[in-house]
Parts: C-alpha cells; sequence; structure tokens
C-alpha cells in the first residue's frame, strides 16, 4: 500500500492553476475525507465532498454526481487512492475546490499518507470551512485553519470589521472585493492571529450551520449585493435550486465567486482586475482562443425550465454590452445557470471569460451580434469591484414607429415614444389555462405615427401603474422599450417579452428630444396609427352569403375568418342543445367544463378535480342557415344561443324534459326567423378529417331598416363601378341584364322590405374616384347618409370622420361569376371581367364589384 | 313586410291592368293617371283626405276612401290625379315607423335602369 507515490505537491499546484486536467498530468491523491452533504429536497442531487491529499496538503473536492456510484459501492472511501482524470479547480466564496469530474479508484482503501494540512492559497482569502466541517464532522476539525500554519486567512476580513457577526464563518467566506487591499493586512492580522483563531474556535460547533446561514444574509457590501440578489434567487426558484445550495455545503446561494485563477497568480493582488487584458465584444468569434470581456449586463432573462427531447434543463440568458457600445448574448444551461444566475445582475460591469462563441439564432437572439456566448459551468464570470462608466448602462437601437409598419412579425427591436393613452390592466387566460395581466397603451413618435405597445405579465402593474399615474396628471411620460416584438395582431403592434425593458422618461437624448417635439407640437397632431386599435369593426362585418363560405374556402387558411351573414334559420338540433357544465370559479371566471353526471347525483369536473352537486347547463346549439345562396350548419355557444333562443340554456332544459308542447313552441318560434350573423370561420381537424366549422359570435334579429340600407349602399356600389366602367365602353346591356337574372318580380317587395344601413363610412378608397357618378345611363348615385343624390356617403360632405372600412366587400366576383355566365344576355366580356379578382381589369384596385344577386 | 300586388276591381272602369309604380313626389308628375303606390307620411286629415308628406318631403293629397284608424305612414295605391294628388284605391297602414330613405331611393332605382323589373 505503501507503494503508492501520491503526486508530490499535486496539490498546490491545482490550486495554483499549474496542474490543470488537460494536461497529462492525472496526479495520484488520497481521499483523506468524504462526507456526503445535505441535499435539500432532493436527492438527486445528491454531492460528496472529499478532501483530497498529495500527503502535503489537502484540499476539499467535490465529487461529480456522475462518480458517486463509486461511493456507494464503496470502491471510493476514506483512505482511498485515487488518480484524477478529470477535473477543475475553482474558486468558490474565497475558497479552492477541486471539482472532480473524472478519477480512477487505484486502491480501495489505504492507510492516511503524510499529514496534509489545508493548503491555502497564497493571497487568497482563506476560508473557515471549519464551521462546515465542524458540524457533524469532528474529525476534520483538522482542517480548521488554526491548524494550518502559516497559512493566512482564517481572518479574512481586516479585524475591525470582524465583528461578532462576520465570525460567522459564512460571512468570511465574502470577501469583499472592494478591499483588495484589505488582503495583506488580513494576512497581517491573522498571522497576530490570537484573537481570530479565537474568533474561529468559537465558531466550532453544531450551531455553526445555522448562524451560518444568517450569516450568509448578512449584509455585508459587495456580499450583500450577492445576498440580495441571491436571496431574490432563493425566493424565486423552489425545489431545484436549493439543491446546489447545500451541495456544496453553504446556506448561501448557489453563486460561485470565481476570480479567475489564473489571472491571480499572474498579476497583482488586487481585485480589480485592471491589468487584465480584456477584447471588445465585436472582436470575438468561434476561434478567437482565450479571451476575457468586460462588459455591463444590461438584462437578464429569469431563470427558466424546460423539457424537450432530450429531457430537461434550465436556462438562463443575458445581455452584455461593453464601452465600445457592442453588445453580445450569453446564456447558460442547467448546472451553468444555476451557477451563474445568482451571480449576474443587470447593470454590473463583469470580467467574464472561458465561455465558447457559437452563432447567434435569430428567434432567441435580438441583438445586433453573429454570435453568442455559451457560458458553461468552466467558464469565468467575475464581478468588477468599480463601476466602468466607459460602458453605458444601456444601449438602444431605437426604430421609428413608422418603420414598425413594414417590419416583420417577430421582430425584436427597441421603439421609443411618448404615451398618449394607456388603459387599464385586464386579466387574459393563456391556452395553458394560467392567466396572465395585459395592459395596453399608445405610443407616438416624431414619425407622425403611434402604435399600440402591449405589457405584459409585471409589467402591467410595475411600470404601467407609473405610465398611468403620469398619464393620469398630464404629464405624458417618454417610453422606451427595449428588446420589444413586433406582432401583427391588428395591424402591427408591439409587445413585451420577459426580457423586455420598460423605462420611464429615460435620461437618454432621445428621449429629451421627444419630450421636446411632444410639447411643442407633438401633443397636438392625431398620429396615424401603424395599430388598429378597434378589433372587430373592419374585421367582422364582412359580409358574406353562405355559399361563398365554401366557394371562397373561408376558413382554411391560417387564422379564422370573421364574416357576417344574412340568413335565416332553418333548422335546429334539438337532440343536443346544451351540455352540462361546470358551475366552479377560476379565477374571475366559471371552468365551463363539461362534467360527468357521477350517477349519485354528483357532477364530477375533471379539471377542477370536484364534484358538485348542481351543474350549469350551457348553450351549444347546432342549427342550420339558409340564404338565398345555400345552406350551411352553424354552432352558438352559451351568450348566442341564449340571444336567439331567448330563454337560458337552464330553461329550455327544463322544459324539454318537463313541457314538451312548450319546448316545441319555444324552438318553432325562433324558426324561419331573420337574423345578421356574425360568423367566425375555421377549418378544423376532426380525427383525419378537415372540416370548416362556423360558430356564430353574434346574431343579430335582423333590423329592415338597417339591412335595407346596407343593400342600398351595395347598389349604390354596383351603379358607381357601372358607371365607371362605362366610360370604358363597357357593355350597358350588363348591369340590367344582370340583375335581371338575379332578379324576379319580388325584387320590388323586397327591396322594401330588407335593407341594412352601412355604417361604415368610406369603405375602401377605389370608390372615391368615381365623383361624378351620373353619367352613362344616368342612375343617379344616392347618398345613404344625408339622402341627396351626386355623391355617395363616402363622398358625403357632411360626413367629416371618415374611417377606412376596407372590409365591407359584399359579394364578391367568384359568386357572381357563375350567375353571370348564366346569363344569356351576356357577352363573353363579361364573365372575365367579372370572374377576375375584381378591379384588376377596371382599375380600381381592391375594390370588389357590388352585385345584388337576389 | 312582403306584399302582393293586387288588381283592382274592374268595375270602376279605370286603367287597372298595369302594376302599380312606385313614386314619390318627384316621380308622381311623370305618371298621371297612371297607377301608382307610394307611402305617404300622414301629416294630417282634411275632410275625406290625407295630407301627408311622400318620402321625399314634398306635400300629397290622397283623396278617396279612408280607412278609419291611420297610423303614421300609409301606403296609398291608386291613381295618380295630379302631380300632387293620388286617389286612392287601397290604403294600407304601414305603421308608426317606416324607412322613408330607403323607400325613396327605391322609388327612385325602380324607375331607373331597373324599370323593366317593375313595370
Amino acid at each position: 500500500m505503501d507503494d503508492i507515490n501520491l503526486t508530490n505537491n499535486a496539490i498546490a499546484m491545482i490550486c495554483n492553476g499549474e496542474l490543470q486536467a488537460e494536461e497529462d498530468m492525472k496526479p495520484v491523491l488520497q481521499v483523506y475525507d468524504i462526507k456526503l452533504l445535505s441535499a435539500g429536497q432532493q436527492s438527486s442531487n445528491e454531492r460528496y465532498r472529499m478532501l483530497l491529499s498529495d500527503g502535503l496538503h489537502s484540499q476539499q473536492s467535490m465529487l461529480a454526481t456522475q462518480l458517486n456510484h463509486l461511493i456507494h459501492s464503496g470502491k471510493l472511501q476514506k483512505g482511498s487512492i485515487v488518480r484524477l482524470s478529470q477535473f477543475v479547480s475553482q474558486t468558490i466564496q474565497n475558497r479552492k475546490i477541486i471539482i472532480i469530474i473524472g478519477l480512477d479508484v487505484i486502491f480501495e482503501n489505504c492507510d492516511q499518507i503524510g499529514e496534509p494540512k489545508l493548503y491555502v492559497d497564497g493571497p487568497q482569502v482563506r476560508t473557515s470551512i471549519p464551521g462546515q466541517s465542524s458540524v457533524g464532522h469532528p474529525g476534520t476539525a483538522s482542517v480548521n485553519p488554526q491548524s494550518v500554519s502559516g497559512s493566512a486567512a482564517s481572518a479574512p476580513l481586516p479585524s475591525g470589521s470582524l465583528s461578532a457577526a462576520n465570525v460567522i464563518g459564512r460571512a468570511s467566506l465574502h470577501q469583499p472585493k472592494p478591499e483588495p487591499h484589505a488582503n495583506p493586512q488580513s494576512y497581517g492580522s491573522s498571522f497576530s492571529g490570537n484573537p481570530d483563531s479565537r474568533v474561529f474556535s468559537t465558531t466550532n460547533g453544531p450551531s455553526m450551520y445555522p448562524k451560518a446561514e444568517s450569516g450568509a444574509r448578512h449584509p455585508q457590501s459587495t456580499s450583500g449585493k450577492y445576498g440580495d440578489q441571491t436571496g431574490n434567487y432563493v425566493n424565486r426558484n423552489e425545489g431545484g435550486s436549493r439543491a446546489p445550495l447545500n451541495t456544496y455545503g453553504r446556506p448561501m446561494p448557489s453563486t460561485y465567486q470565481q476570480p479567475p485563477p489564473t489571472y491571480m497568480n499572474r498579476g497583482p493582488v488586487a481585485r480589480n482586475d485592471t491589468t487584465v487584458r480584456t477584447i471588445p465584444i465585436a472582436d470575438l468569434n468561434p476561434y478567437q482562443g482565450r479571451w476575457t470581456i468586460k462588459a455591463r449586463v444590461t438584462s437578464k432573462t429569469i431563470l427558466k425550465s424546460y423539457s424537450n427531447a432530450r429531457g430537461e434543463g434550465k436556462v438562463f440568458s443575458f445581455d452584455l454590452l461593453d464601452s465600445e457600445g457592442s453588445e453580445i448574448q450569453a446564456t447558460c444551461f442547467n448546472m451553468a445557470a444555476e451557477q451563474f444566475y445568482g451571480m449576474i445582475e443587470a447593470g454590473r460591469v463583469y470580467l467574464i471569460s472561458k465561455g465558447s462563441l457559437k452563432p447567434a439564432s435569430k428567434t432567441f437572439n435580438h441583438l445586433n451580434n453573429d454570435f453568442c456566448i455559451s457560458l458553461d459551468i468552466g467558464a469565468t464570470v467575475q464581478p468588477c469591484a468599480e463601476d466602468d462608466d466607459s460602458i453605458p448602462m444601456q444601449q438602444f437601437h431605437f426604430r421609428s414607429i413608422a418603420d414598425i409598419e413594414n417590419m416583420d412579425n417577430n421582430t425584436m427591436l427597441d421603439v421609443i415614444g411618448v404615451v398618449s393613452s394607456i388603459s387599464l390592466t385586464v386579466s387574459i387566460m393563456k391556452k395553458d389555462g394560467t392567466e396572465t395581466l395585459k395592459r395596453s397603451l399608445q405610443m407616438k413618435d416624431m414619425s407622425g405615427r403611434s402604435v399600440e405597445v402591449t405589457l405584459w405579465g409585471n409589467f402591467c402593474n410595475a411600470e404601467g401603474q407609473q405610465l398611468q399615474s403620469l398619464c393620469d396628471s398630464g404629464k405624458y411620460p417618454v417610453l422606451a422599450v427595449k428588446a420589444g416584438r413586433i406582432n401583427d395582431f391588428n395591424g402591427k403592434a408591439v409587445g413585451t417579452l420577459s426580457n423586455s425593458q420598460l423605462f420611464v422618461n429615460p435620461e437618454i437624448p432621445e428621449a429629451r428630444t421627444l419630450r421636446e417635439w411632444f410639447d411643442t407640437e407633438g401633443k397636438d397632431i392625431t398620429s396615424v396609427s401603424v395599430s388598429r386599435e378597434t378589433v372587430g369593426v373592419g374585421r367582422i362585418d364582412v359580409r358574406k352569403t353562405v355559399s361563398q363560405i365554401k366557394d371562397e374556402q373561408l376558413g382554411t387558411s391560417e387564422k379564422p375568418d370573421w364574416i357576417t351573414v344574412k340568413a335565416t334559420i332553418n333548422f335546429i338540433k334539438v337532440d343536443n342543445f346544451c351540455y352540462t357544465a361546470c358551475p366552479l370559479m377560476v379565477g374571475e371566471r366559471q371552468c365551463n367544463k363539461k362534467v360527468n353526471n357521477n350517477g349519485d347525483g354528483q357532477y364530477r369536473c375533471e379539471k377542477c378535480d370536484q364534484s358538485v352537486a348542481q351543474c350549469d347547463y350551457r348553450y351549444i346549439l347546432q342549427f342550420q342557415i339558409k340564404d338565398h345562396t345555400g345552406l350551411t350548419w352553424v354552432t352558438a355557444f352559451q351568450e348566442c344561443g341564449e340571444e336567439i333562443i331567448g330563454v337560458s340554456a337552464k330553461e329550455l332544459y327544463d322544459l324539454k324534459h318537463e313541457d314538451e308542447d312548450s319546448f316545441g313552441d319555444a324552438i318553432r318560434r325562433v324558426m324561419f326567423t331573420d337574423y345578421v350573423f356574425k360568423l367566425k370561420v375555421k377549418e378544423e381537424t376532426f380525427s383525419d378529417e378537415q372540416r370548416v366549422k362556423s360558430t356564430v359570435v353574434k346574431a343579430e334579429k335582423l333590423d329592415v331598416s338597417s339591412e335595407s340600407r346596407f343593400l342600398l349602399d351595395m347598389i349604390n356600389r354596383l351603379v358607381e363601378d357601372h358607371n365607371a366602367f362605362l366610360g370604358k365602353a363597357a357593355n350597358v346591356v350588363m348591369e340590367s341584364g344582370m340583375i335581371s337574372t338575379g332578379l324576379g318580380v319580388n325584387q320590388a317587395s323586397m327591396m322594401n322590405s330588407t335593407g341594412m344601413r352601412t355604417n361604415h363610412v368610406g369603405h375602401g378608397s377605389p370608390y372615391n374616384s368615381t365623383k361624378n357618378a351620373i353619367g352613362g345611363t344616368g342612375v343617379s348615385v344616392f347618398c345613404n347618409s344625408c339622402g341627396g343624390t351626386g355623391h355617395n356617403e363616402r363622398n358625403c360632405p357632411s360626413i367629416i370622420n371618415r374611417q377606412g372600412h376596407p372590409g365591407v366587400s359584399g359579394h364578391v366576383n367568384a359568386s357572381h361569376a357563375g350567375v353571370v355566365s348564366g346569363g344569356s344576355s351576356f357577352t363573353g366580356n363579361m364573365s372575365s371581367v367579372y370572374g377576375s379578382g375584381g378591379g384588376g381589369a377596371r382599375g380600381y384596385g381592391g375594390g370588389t364589384n357590388q352585385r345584388v344577386s337576389y | 313586410m312582403q306584399r302582393t300586388l293586387n288588381t283592382t276591381d274592374s268595375n270602376r272602369g279605370m286603367d287597372t291592368s298595369s302594376p302599380a309604380v312606385f313614386v314619390n313626389a318627384e316621380l308622381l308628375s311623370k305618371y298621371v293617371g297612371k297607377k301608382v303606390r307610394a307611402v305617404v307620411q300622414v301629416l294630417r286629415t282634411e275632410g275625406g283626405n290625407i295630407i301627408g308628406n311622400s318620402t321625399d318631403e314634398m306635400q300629397l293629397v290622397i283623396k278617396g276612401h279612408l280607412p278609419p284608424q291611420l297610423t303614421t305612414f300609409v301606403e296609398v295605391i291608386g291613381i295618380a290625379e295630379s302631380n300632387q294628388s293620388i286617389r286612392a284605391e287601397i290604403v294600407t297602414n304601414f305603421g308608426d315607423t317606416f324607412d322613408a330613405l330607403s323607400y325613396n331611393r327605391v322609388c327612385q332605382l325602380a324607375n331607373g335602369d331597373q324599370k323593366s323589373l317593375f313595370l
């Protein structure tokens, strides 16, 4: 057994950084001690700490979990001789720890070789493991720095700061960075030794541990910062994050303080790293060897957990900005994420090294850099003691709001503007059932355009509230959005993401310029919005006929189509017109999930995981609607169902089961009534087939007067088209002939009875061009608004407010073409003219032919 | 409301074969002596006549036998006696609400290019 030669001075060399795993040297060491660290909640994070010795010195090391089995099987035990094949030396909390990733057990058991003393790195502040080791491990009291001769830092702090609280071993770990000068002193003081050692001796004992815990949170200069931040971290992240906390036997949250060991030995002792050579971010590339950058963290995402095909993981990323203004994104996964998450604080400057450069992906990276940094646990992140004024706090790349209109969906951008209005926070249910907060505001800038910005989640209450109070008091604030994302929900709008940042009235030149502009002229001008603020008006009132749903393949594109159809209820399915619904409240809304009858009088809701005695009844009304072009089935849910039937689902249900006659009456009353339905048409996949389903969003009983107006408007447009067309030597017969195919004798009477007022004035500009519509055959144009002739409501002088609602297009050619060609009096020209996509042949651009095809 | 065309009693000895033309005051003059129909807003009754407003806001006189109860709007089918009066044969109550603007527009359309549809 004694043939074993432990690699001489290996410990010292490892700690000095001279011995690295990548070299051929695979030091042979003895395991002086093994300790299992309390793993917290997760046994999967069972970590073993071993004291390794080369006979001369000993050093703490952590065994990588993949090697735990060696200990479990007994191969690796106290006294074992091992050869380290892969390891890394890191400084954690001012202590050198050797992370063992690979080792071979040469001998399972061996007597202790030598009298190793805990190795103390030169200028390194010796942390006191005493607290740790003394807990439940009286045997390793030898580790107590007291026994380390000549080693300094049993009292790393200048004695002055070694207040009672600081005695707590943990706290002393946090060597305050801004006191590099303390180091030499500390040595001095420690050499004077006795008071300090005494101090430490008092800390021995099991009570150490919990005290250390509190010490860890003791706010103490920079360590306090960590404490705060990581305190947050601890609060935010449950479960898994605690494991690493305890893993390393430190009640401190799992941050590693790692001054790069290489530098420590080369440069001066001072911590502020002024001698470190850093390169600009712009010079970073994957082929660059060792590099170090000094940059400020401008934003940081939260630690997110994810699971994909390869398993689960955690990730967070942060943006770095250097003094030249270049930015790059850094990402950490899993272990590294946990390691660095607590350490990285937005706004602070860090020295980062030993990360790897990868090409940046457009989806996850919004910065102007082709690369991004990937940090793993071997990377080095060192906070800078002093702030660096040469590095700006934030770098913005503002786009003007006018540009947003032309930018692609999902683009990330920075934008700045004056908030002209902000609405209240609403709660939105997400697809996964969770609720989130949403708040929208309008902002405008000097481009004369305005945009809707949506705040999500925490922004609603924090910045949102601030903006609201500023707006309410008349001081329209300047808002800068960093890393917002464009969406094209209604026109183009900007939304916040979890890594977006909002700055209210920032102290930057752009903000000042905007403020001046706004105060002088901006507040008075009306900006044109790139977002369509009114949801639905332009979108929903697209009038179609039933046949058009099929002919135009509505609903088959990515998004659902919203149309309006005037039709008659032809048939109602009375078998399953409602379902039993869960009445329990989930947040602010009812669950409404279908409940199953347990048979014992209770109804069980799977989602809420409860049973209720009394369930709710909700409409799921399927009925057939018909107009002059065809029939189709639609479904109406609770609100619309009630609107149509006139009674609640529960009442109808009771009626059906109790009084069949009245039930029949109720249904008959509804049949064959005319409605104007707003439908949402969407193709859905049912097992293997695609079906276009129409849902009734709104059902309004037909208002004859409005419908008449609507029809008259359509006639007007038809007339206009026709008149304009006449100018191009069209077929005069067309119009009258065309109408005659559709219209019957009843037209006259029907014209009396039906119609709808078009409220959307000014449909699409193409029609504005035909101001003089009286021409040709003398069909005069009539204004539905003021009743005058010679103009229509689009040109009506009495209308001041015009909105562009290109949506109302009436009946499209597709349905016309079929009918048109059927007529006998038509020339060949006609179908080609009308059959085309509207406008092209005639030069209207965009407009469609209005055809009253009754 | 759907209305079917009525042919009047041939006993009257008038020109009844043609269907009634939709008219307002402006168009009335074109169809003097012909069978017309118009919706009129009742202003007042004088003797056995209705003084009313046409859908284009001009006054018309409706003569003939009138029903006892009149609503605000009535439809009159009869022979145009002058460019301001109609001899009513059928008077129908149309209720108190009516979209005169639409009706007026219909009159114009019905007498324009699409005349052939109606007459």
